[in-house]
C-alpha cells in the first residue's frame, strides 16, 4: 500500500515550474529520502503533500486522502517538521506540548515524556531562547508523540550539529517501526545511515526512486586499464555515465551494474581489456554523479 | 468545543497586554464622559480632550483584534498551525469567542454602566445597546478581521489601511468631480455599505476556510473597483427625482421662495476658492403655513447666458432650514473662475431647483427652563448648567431625537444681558433645534449617550444684535415640540436674469439691510 502517491504533479509559481510531472510513490512502512538539490522542487512537493498550497495539475494522495482534502483531523495522523517552519515561540515548550495535547485523540504522554527526556528539552523554555536545533527537536517532539502513521520532514537536519542530527535520527528511527517517514534533504551522508529508500528529484522531476539497497547495489565507479593508449569509442551503453580517459585508464560511472553483463558490455565496446575494476560508490558520489550526468538513469 | 476553548485560553494567554490595554482605555473613555454628567469635569476640558480616549478605544481594538486574528496566520505556507488538526470553523469560532469575551462584552458592560451614571435606567435599553453591539461588530470588528486575514502582520495591516485611507480619498475627489454625486450619496448609502459587509464576511469565510490570500485580495479590489463603479455610474439625476418627486399639479408650495435682489457695495471684492468662485444667492421666505417647516436638503442652479453660455451646478448637498417666521436664505455654490469671468457681466438666467423636506410642527409643549438638570419630553436630560452658557446641554440614551424644537420668544429670554445690551430691545421669534437622521434603536458608536447643544438661533432677516443676550436660562418660557416628516418634494424657481457678478461671495453685504446670518450650504 502507497501511503504517498503521486500523479503528474505540475506546480508552478507564475511561470517558473517547480515541479513537473512528479510521480512518487511511498510505501507504507519506508523510510524515503527524497534527495535533490536546492531548488529542485522539495519543498514544493512536500507543501503540496501537506495542502499547505495546491498543485497547478495533477493529483496527490496522503494515507489514501486527496492531498487537497487534507486538513483539520487529518493531520492527528501526520506528523510535520520543516526547517522553515514558523512555530510559536512566544510559548515555552512545555506550555507548546500541553496545548497541543487536546488536538491528538492518540496523544501519549508517557512518550511526550520519554521524547523530552531523549531530547534533552526545557519544558519551561521559550520556543524564542532554544537554539536552532532544540526548536527543531521540540518541533519533532510535538509531531511525535502522538504516533503518527506519516512523518514528514522538509529538511531537517539543515545547519545541525552532529549530535544534534544522531539524536533527531535516533528519535526518529525510534518511530520507524510505526510509521512512514518521508524526509526531504540534501545531506546525503545522513540520509544513508538510515533511509530504505530514495528518491532523486531535478528541476522539478523524480529521475529516480528506488530501494536505498538496490541502488547502491546498481552503481559502480568502473575502471578499465588498457595495454596501451586508452581508446574511447564513438558509442557507448546509455547506462554509462560520466566517462573520462586518462593514459591507459577509462573510467565510467554503471547505473545498472551486472558483473556479467557489465564485463560484457565493455567487452563489446573495448574489446579485450588489460584489466577492470568495480568500486561501490557512496550515495554521495552516486548523487554527484547523478547531478553532473543529469540524464534519466532511472 | 475542546478546540474552540483551547485556542480561546492560548490567546487569552498570550494576548493578555493586549486585553490589558484595551480594557485600561475602555475604563478610561467611560470615567472621563461619566465625569462630564456627574459635573466633575468640566466642558472646556472635554472640549480640547473628548476625542482622545475615544479614538484610543478603537486603536486598541484594532490592535488587538489584528494581533489576535494574525495570531493563527492565514496569510503564507510557513505556518505552525496550518499543518496540526486545527478545523477551521473551530479556529474562526475561538476568534469570533475571543472578540465578543473581549471587545463586546466589555463594551456591552461599559455603555451599561455609563447610561446608568448617566440617568438613565439601563435595563430599559438593552435592545439599543444589542443593537448598537451589532454596529460596532459589523462595522468596526468584521472590518478590521477581515483586513487582518489578508495581511501577515501588523505592519502590513498598518500599510493597508494608509492605502485604504488614500482610495478614500481619492473616491471622495472622484465624487466631487462627478454631478450630483455627493448629495446623492449621503443620502443612499446602503449599497455600498452591503456590499462592503458582503465582502468582509466572504473575505473572512474564505480566508479561513480555504486560505485563498490571492482570491480574498482580489475580492477586496474588486470591492474597491465596484464602489468606483457604483459612483461613476449610478443615475443620481433619476435617483434625486424618484426621492424629490415634484409638487403636484394645483398645489401649492409650502414655501414661497424669490431672489432677492442685492445692493452690491464691494465690487472689487471677490472670493476664490482656487480657480473656483462662491456664489451666494439670497432668497426671500414667505407664505409658509404656520405650523410647517421647510428643510432644504439640496440644491441645483442651472444659468443660461445671453452669450448662449448654459451650466448647471449638479445636485448639491444644503441643510437650510426655514420656519414660518423666516424672511431669508442662501443658496451657496462654486464655479470655475474662467466660466464665471464669461458670463459675470452678462445678463443671466438663473433657475433653482430645490429639493426639500416638510416637518409638520403641532404638537406643542409649553415648558419654563427649570433650575438645573431636568428632564424634557421623551428626550432625555438637559441642564443650562454649562460653561457654554444661554443654552441647554441635553443628553438622550442611545440616540438623539429624531426633531426636537425649542421655540421661545426672545422678549421673554431670562438670560442677563450681554455687554452694552439693552434687554428690553430683545424681540422676535428664535428656535434651538436637534435633528437625527438615522434609523434603528441606537446610533453607531460607543457611547451609548447622545450629548447635543441647544442654543437658540434668531430668525433669517431680523436684526443680529438680537443675539447677543438672549438665550435658554433658568425661567424662559419656551414651547418644545416634535416635528414630524411629512414629506419630501423638488420645486422649480426661475429667478429671472441677474448679474452673475453681484451675486459673488463678498460682492454684497450678506448681513446688511434687515440683516440676518446665513445658514449656509454645504458642498
Amino acid at each position: 500500500m502507497s501511503v504517498i502517491r503521486t500523479e503528474n504533479l505540475v506546480k508552478k509559481f507564475w511561470r517558473v515550474e517547480a515541479l513537473n510531472g512528479l510521480n512518487l510513490d511511498v510505501p507504507e512502512g519506508a523510510v524515503y529520502a527524497m534527495v535533490g538539490p536546492n531548488g529542485a522542487g522539495k519543498t514544493t512537493a512536500i507543501k503540496i503533500l501537506m495542502n499547505i498550497f495546491g498543485p497547478t495539475s495533477g493529483r496527490a494522495e496522503v494515507l489514501g486522502v486527496e492531498s487537497a482534502r487534507i486538513a483539520g483531523p487529518a493531520f492527528t495522523s501526520i506528523g510535520y517538521v520543516s526547517e522553515n517552519q514558523k512555530l510559536p515561540e512566544w510559548m515555552r515548550v512545555g506550555a507548546l506540548l500541553e496545548y497541543l495535547r487536546p488536538f491528538y485523540p492518540s496523544w501519549d504522554r508517557a512518550l511526550e515524556d520519554e521524547l523530552i527526556k531523549q531530547f534533552d528539552l526545557p519544558r519551561d523554555r521559550k520556543l524564542s531562547n532554544l537554539s536552532r536545533g532544540m526548536r527543531m527537536k521540540a518541533a519533532l517532539a510535538s509531531a511525535l508523540a502522538y504516533h503518527p502513521k506519516l512523518i514528514v520532514l522538509d529538511e531537517p537536519f539543515t545547519g545541525l550539529d552532529p549530535l544534534v542530527r544522531d539524536e533527531l535520527i535516533q528519535g526518529l528511527l525510534e518511530r520507524a517501526e510505526e510509521s512512514t517517514i518521508f524526509v526531504s534533504s540534501h545531506d546525503l551522508a545522513e540520509i544513508e545511515s538510515f533511509a530504505s529508500h530514495v528518491g532523486y528529484l531535478e528541476q522539478g522531476r523524480l529521475r529516480f526512486s528506488e530501494e536505498l539497497a538496490h541502488l547502491v547495489e546498481r552503481f559502480r565507479e568502473v575502471q578499465v586499464t588498457f595495454d596501451g593508449a586508452a581508446r574511447l569509442p564513438e558509442k557507448t551503453p546509455e547506462n554509462w555515465m560520466q566517462i573520462n580517459t586518462s593514459a591507459a585508464v577509462v573510467r565510467f560511472v554503471e547505473s545498472h551494474f551486472d558483473s556479467e553483463r557489465t564485463r560484457a558490455e565493455i567487452r563489446g565496446v573495448f574489446g579485450e581489456v588489460r584489466d577492470v575494476t568495480f568500486s561501490p560508490m557512496t550515495l554521495r558520489e552516486i548523487f554527484l554523479a547523478m547531478a553532473k550526468a543529469g540524464r534519466n538513469t532511472a | 468545543m475542546n478546540q474552540i476553548l483551547n485556542i480561546f485560553r492560548k490567546d487569552l494567554r498570550r494576548f493578555w497586554r493586549e486585553i490589558a490595554v484595551s480594557l485600561a482605555f475602555l475604563a478610561i473613555y467611560a470615567w472621563s464622559e461619566v465625569r462630564i454628567w456627574t459635573g466633575e469635569r468640566s466642558w472646556d476640558s472635554v472640549f480640547l480632550h473628548s476625542g482622545l480616549p475615544s479614538a484610543m478605544v478603537l486603536i486598541s481594538w484594532w490592535f488587538l483584534i489584528t494581533r489576535v486574528i494574525q495570531g493563527e496566520p492565514l496569510v503564507g505556507d510557513r505556518q505552525f498551525w496550518v499543518t496540526r488538526p486545527y478545523e477551521w470553523n473551530k479556529l474562526l469560532s475561538a476568534k469570533v469567542l475571543f472578540l465578543l469575551a473581549l471587545v463586546n462584552l466589555p463594551l456591552f458592560i461599559a455603555d451599561f454602566v455609563m447610561l446608568g451614571k448617566a440617568g438613565f435606567p439601563p435595563a430599559h435599553y438593552i435592545a439599543g445597546l444589542l443593537w448598537m453591539q451589532l454596529l460596532i461588530t459589523v462595522f468596526v470588528t468584521l472590518l478590521i478581521a477581515a483586513l487582518a486575514t489578508v495581511t501577515a502582520s501588523v505592519v502590513q495591516m498598518g500599510l493597508s489601511i494608509l492605502g485604504i485611507l488614500l482610495y478614500a480619498i481619492a473616491v471622495a475627489s472622484l465624487t466631487s468631480e462627478i454631478s450630483s454625486a455627493d448629495f446623492a450619496s449621503t443620502r443612499s448609502p446602503w449599497l455600498t455599505a452591503a456590499l462592503l459587509i458582503g465582502t468582509a464576511l466572504v473575505v473572512v469565510l474564505l480566508q479561513y476556510a480555504r486560505r485563498k490570500t490571492l482570491l480574498s485580495r482580489c475580492l477586496i479590489g474588486g470591492f474597491a473597483v465596484a464602489v468606483v463603479v457604483i459612483i461613476v455610474a449610478t443615475p443620481y439625476e433619476a435617483a434625486i427625482n424618484r426621492d424629490y418627486p415634484p409638487i403636484g399639479a394645483g398645489e401649492p408650495p409650502p414655501v414661497g421662495l424669490a431672489l432677492q435682489p442685492v445692493d452690491p457695495v464691494k465690487p472689487g471684492n471677490t472670493f476664490y476658492g482656487g480657480d473656483t468662485v462662491q456664489i451666494q444667492i439670497p432668497i426671500s421666505v414667505s407664505a409658509m403655513a404656520e405650523d410647517s417647516i421647510v428643510i432644504v436638503d439640496g440644491f441645483r442652479a442651472a444659468i443660461e447666458s445671453t452669450g448662449g453660455v448654459r451650466w448647471n451646478s449638479g445636485w448639491r448637498p444644503a441643510s437650510n432650514t426655514i420656519f414660518p417666521e423666516e424672511q431669508r436664505t442662501w443658496f451657496l455654490f462654486t464655479m470655475k473662475k474662467e466660466l464665471f469671468d464669461r458670463v459675470k457681466s452678462s445678463a443671466t438666467k438663473m433657475h433653482l431647483t430645490v429639493a426639500f423636506t416638510i416637518y409638520r410642527d403641532r404638537s406643542r409643549t409649553e415648558f419654563v427652563i427649570p433650575q438645573g438638570e431636568f428632564s424634557m419630553l421623551d428626550v432625555g436630560l438637559c441642564t443650562t448648567e454649562s460653561p457654554l452658557q444661554r443654552g441647554l446641554s441635553c443628553r438622550a440614551p442611545l440616540r438623539g431625537p429624531a426633531f426636537l424644537l425649542v421655540t421661545a420668544d426672545a422678549a421673554n429670554s431670562t438670560c442677563p444681558p450681554a455687554g452694552g445690551e439693552n434687554q428690553n430691545e430683545r424681540r422676535g421669534i428664535a428656535r434651538a433645534w436637534d435633528i437625527n437622521t438615522s434609523s434603528g434603536p441606537a446610533e453607531f458608536g460607543i457611547n451609548p449617550v447622545n450629548s447635543f447643544y441647544l442654543q437658540l438661533r434668531p430668525s433669517q432677516g431680523v436684526d443680529m444684535n438680537w443675539a447677543r443676550g438672549a438665550g435658554l436660562c433658568p425661567g424662559t418660557p419656551v414651547v418644545l415640540s416634535g416635528p414630524v416628516r411629512e414629506r419630501s418634494n423638488r420645486l422649480e424657481l426661475d429667478l429671472g436674469e441677474l448679474q452673475l457678478y453681484d451675486y459673488r461671495m463678498g460682492g454684497y453685504d450678506a448681513y446688511g439691510g434687515d440683516g440676518g446670518i446665513m445658514l449656509g450650504t454645504h458642498h
